[in-house]
C-alpha cells in the first residue's frame, strides 16, 4: 500500500463520494424529465423539443434547424416531372425504376421514378440531379414496413409524401461549364429524329439543311436532310438525346 | 390484542378448506381429513406457498424497481410499456425464460450443472423464509434466526463454485473462483459487523433485535458497523462495484455463462432474492425493522398491515441505495477488492465491535439516548 496508485485507489473521496454525488445529481435532474424522448408518443420535431420552430404558426417543421438538410423519404411532384430519367441515371444504388404513370400520350408515355427503399442509401443524388426540382428529399424518417414489397414507393406514394409539404432539400447541382450544352457534330448526323422524339422537354426542333450538290464521282451520304437545333433555355441537360443518338453525334460541350 | 400471524391465517384457511371438503365425504374419511394433523400439514404447505409467492413477487418487483431507478440514474426511463409503468415487464421476461429450452454443454457435468442453480435458489428462498417481515410473519421465533440466516447465506459460494466448475468453461470457472474468494473475504467483516449488532441487542433473534431498537435505531450509534455491513452485503450480492464474478466485460457472464433459459432465471432470481434478503437484513439490523420511531403520528402506524408496508418501504429504499452505488461506482479489480476486504473492512468491523462493546458498557450515547439493558 505504499505505491502511489494504491494510495489513490483507496481515496474514498475520489472513488466513492464524488461519483455518488454525481450520480445523485443526475438522478435528481432526470426525476424531472430524463433526456430520453419517448419516441412513438413524442417526436423530436414536437414543439416542446424545438422551441425555435413555430409549428403552431403553420410553418413547416424543421425550418432553420438540424432538419435543414435532412435526407429522408423522397417527395415527388408528379405534375412537374418531365420524365427525363436523370434521377434513375444518377442513382448509385440502382433503386429507381421509371414506371409509366397516367398523363402521357401514347407516343411519349409519362414515366416517373419508383424508388425501392430497400436499396436506397439516401445519398440524395437523384434529387440533386432532378432538373425540375420535383424530386426532393424530405424530413420524413419513418419507413418501417411489415413486408418487403411495401418498401417500394410508387410515384403515387411519393406524390402523397409531396402533398404533406414537408421541408425539402432543394439543392440542384450545377453542371460543369464545359459540359453545359448539347453540341452536334454535323457531318455525322443522319437526321433520324430520335433525339427530338425522345427529348422530354420537346426542345429539339429538326431544321432543314440544304442538300449539297453531288460532285461527279462522289456519293452523297444516305440521310434525311434535317439537323437538330436545341432550344437552350428549355433544355434541362438530361442527356437523353445523347444517349438515344444512333450515330453518337451529339455530345456535351461548353456553351457557345 | 390477539396477534394475527401469517401462520394462523394459513391454519384458519386450511381448516376451513378441509372442513368444507370433509362435509361432502363419508364420516370415516371426514374424521381423517379434518384431523388436526391433516390441517397442520396443509397449513404448513399453505404457509410455505405464501412465503414462496411473497419472495418471488418481491424479487421480481425488486428487479423492476432497480430497472426504474437505474434508468433515472442513467437519464432514461427504464421499462415502461408492459403493465403500469412497466411493472409487468419482468413477469413477461420471466415467462419468456420459462418457455426457453435449457441447454447443457456436452462436456458439462450434469449433476453439478443442474444442482448448482437449483440449490442456489433454494437456499436463497430458505433465508427469505427465516426473516420476519413484520411481527407475526414467521411461524414462531427461532432463537438463532440471525445466525441460521447468515449460515445459509454463506452456502452460496459453494453452489456457485459447483455450477461454475461443472459448466466446464474457463470463464465460468474463473468467475466461480473469483466468487468464492470474494464471498469468503467479505464473509468475515460482514459477520463481525453483525456481531456488533448482536452485542448491543443482546440477542440472535431478529424479532428481538427489532424490538431492541425501540429507543433508537441502531444505524446511528453503529454507523461503522452499518458501513461495513453494506459493503460486505454488496460483495455478497455480487453487485457493482463488486461484481467481478460475473464481470461481463472480461468473463462473458462469469459463472453463469453456460446457463440459459430457466436455469439462468434461477440464477437471476436467486441473485435478486439475495439482494432482497440483504436489504431486509439491513432494515432489520439497523433500521428498526417494521417499527417506526415514536414521534411518528399514530395514524401512520395503525392501519392494517402497517408493519409490512413500512418494512417494504424501508427495504426498497435500502435497495435503492444499492442501485445508487451501482449507478455511481466502477467495478474494482480483484486485488483491490481483496485488499479493501482484508485490509480495510476487517479493521473497521473490529472497530465497530469495540464501539458496540463500549456502547453496551456506558449504556448511553449523546443525541440517541440510552440502550435498554440487553434482554437475553
Ligand atoms: S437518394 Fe440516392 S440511392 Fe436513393 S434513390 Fe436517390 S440517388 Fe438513388
Ligand atoms: S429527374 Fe426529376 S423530372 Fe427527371 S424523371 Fe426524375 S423526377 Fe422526373
Ligand atoms: S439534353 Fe437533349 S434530350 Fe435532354 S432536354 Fe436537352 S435537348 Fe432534350
Amino acid at each position: 500500500m505504499t505505491d502511489g496508485e494504491s494510495a489513490a485507489a483507496s481515496n474514498p473521496v475520489l472513488y466513492v463520494v464524488r461519483p455518488m454525488a454525481t450520480a445523485a445529481r443526475q438522478f435528481a435532474k432526470s426525476l424531472v424529465r430524463p433526456s430520453t424522448i419517448v419516441y412513438p408518443f413524442e417526436r423530436l420535431e414536437d414543439p416542446q423539443f424545438r422551441g425555435e420552430v413555430a409549428v403552431a404558426a403553420g410553418k413547416p417543421i424543421g425550418v432553420g434547424a438540424i432538419w435543414d438538410n435532412y435526407r429522408g423519404v423522397h417527395a415527388l411532384n408528379v405534375a412537374t416531372c418531365i420524365s427525363c430519367n436523370l434521377c434513375a441515371f444518377s442513382c448509385p444504388d440502382l433503386c429507381i425504376e421509371m414506371v409509366t404513370v397516367p398523363g402521357g400520350d401514347p407516343k411519349h408515355p409519362k414515366k416517373c421514378p419508383e424508388i425501392d427503399y430497400g436499396k436506397c442509401s439516401y445519398c440524395g443524388f437523384c434529387s440533386d440531379a432532378c432538373p425540375e426540382g420535383c424530386l426532393t428529399m424530405t424530413t420524413r424518417y419513418e419507413l418501417a414496413t411489415a413486408k418487403r414489397a411495401e418498401m417500394v414507393y410508387s410515384p403515387a406514394k411519393l406524390y402523397e409524401v409531396f402533398q404533406h409539404k414537408l421541408p425539402m432539400n432543394p439543392i440542384r447541382l450545377e453542371r460543369p461549364a464545359n459540359e453545359d450544352a448539347i453540341l452536334l457534330d454535323p457531318p455525322l448526323c443522319i437526321g433520324c429524329n430520335a433525339c427530338a422524339r425522345d427529348c422530354p422537354t420537346q426542345c429539339i426542333t429538326m431544321l432543314d439543311v440544304p442538300k449539297p450538290e453531288a460532285k461527279p464521282g462522289e456519293k452523297l451520304p444516305k440521310r434525311i436532310w434535317k439537323e437538330p437545333v436545341v432550344n437552350d433555355s428549355d433544355c434541362v441537360r438530361c442527356g437523353t438525346c445523347i444517349s438515344v443518338c444512333p450515330k453518337e453525334c451529339l455530345f456535351w460541350g461548353g456553351r457557345a | 390484542m390477539s396477534q394475527v400471524t401469517l401462520y394462523s391465517v394459513a391454519y384458519t384457511l386450511s381448516d376451513d378448506l378441509l372442513r368444507a371438503i370433509g362435509s361432502v365425504l363419508p364420516a370415516s374419511a371426514r374424521s381423517w381429513v379434518t384431523s388436526s394433523d391433516a390441517v397442520t400439514a396443509l397449513a404448513l404447505l399453505v404457509f410455505g406457498a405464501i412465503l414462496l409467492a411473497a419472495s418471488m413477487i418481491n424479487t421480481i418487483v425488486l428487479i423492476w424497481w432497480e430497472r426504474k431507478l437505474l434508468g433515472r440514474f442513467m437519464d432514461r426511463r427504464g421499462a415502461m410499456h408492459v403493465g403500469y409503468a412497466g411493472l409487468l415487464q419482468n413477469f413477461a421476461d420471466g415467462l419468456k425464460l420459462f418457455r426457453k429450452h435449457t441447454f447443457r454443454p456436452r462436456e458439462a457435468d450434469s449433476l453439478g450443472f443442474y444442482f448448482g442453480p437449483t440449490a442456489y435458489l433454494a437456499t436463497s428462498m430458505m433465508i427469505f423464509g427465516l426473516l420476519p417481515i413484520s411481527s407475526g410473519w414467521n411461524a414462531g421465533a427461532i432463537p438463532l434466526t440471525l445466525l441460521l440466516a447468515l449460515a445459509i447465506f454463506s452456502f452460496a459460494p459453494l453452489f456457485i463454485f459447483v455450477s461454475a466448475w461443472s459448466s466446464n468453461n474457463k470463464y465460468s470457472l474463473m468467475g466461480g473462483m473469483r466468487s468464492a474468494a470474494q464471498m469468503i473475504a467479505y464473509e468475515v467483516p460482514l459477520l463481525l459487523a453483525v456481531v456488533a449488532v448482536i452485542i448491543v441487542a443482546g440477542s440472535f433473534d431478529l424479532t428481538t433485535i427489532v424490538y431492541e431498537q425501540q429507543n433508537y435505531w441502531f444505524w446511528g450509534p453503529l454507523v461503522v458497523a452499518l458501513i461495513v455491513f453494506v459493503a460486505g452485503m454488496l460483495a455478497e450480492m455480487e453487485r457493482i462495484p463488486f461484481d467481478l464474478p460475473e464481470a461481463e466485460a472480461e468473463l462473458v457472464e462469469g459463472w453463469n455463462t453456460e446457463y440459459g433459459g430457466m436455469l439462468f432465471a434461477f440464477f437471476m432470481l436467486a441473485d435478486y432474492l439475495r439482494a432482497l434478503v440483504g436489504s431486509i437484513l439491513v432494515v432489520l439490523l439497523f433500521l428498526g425493522g417494521w417499527t417506526l420511531p415514536s414521534w411518528v403520528p399514530g395514524s401512520l402506524t395503525s392501519f392494517p398491515l402497517a408493519g409490512i408496508v413500512w418494512f417494504m418501504v424501508k427495504t426498497y429504499l435500502v435497495f435503492g441505495l444499492f442501485v445508487w452505488v451501482r449507478a455511481a461506482l466502477p467495478r474494482v479489480r480483484t486485488d483491490q477488492l481483496l485488499r479493501v476486504g482484508w485490509n480495510r473492512m476487517i479493521p473497521l468491523a473490529l472497530l465497530s465491535v469495540f464501539l458496540a462493546a463500549v456502547l453496551v458498557t456506558v449504556r448511553c450515547v449523546p443525541v440517541f439516548g440510552c440502550v435498554p439493558s440487553p434482554g437475553v
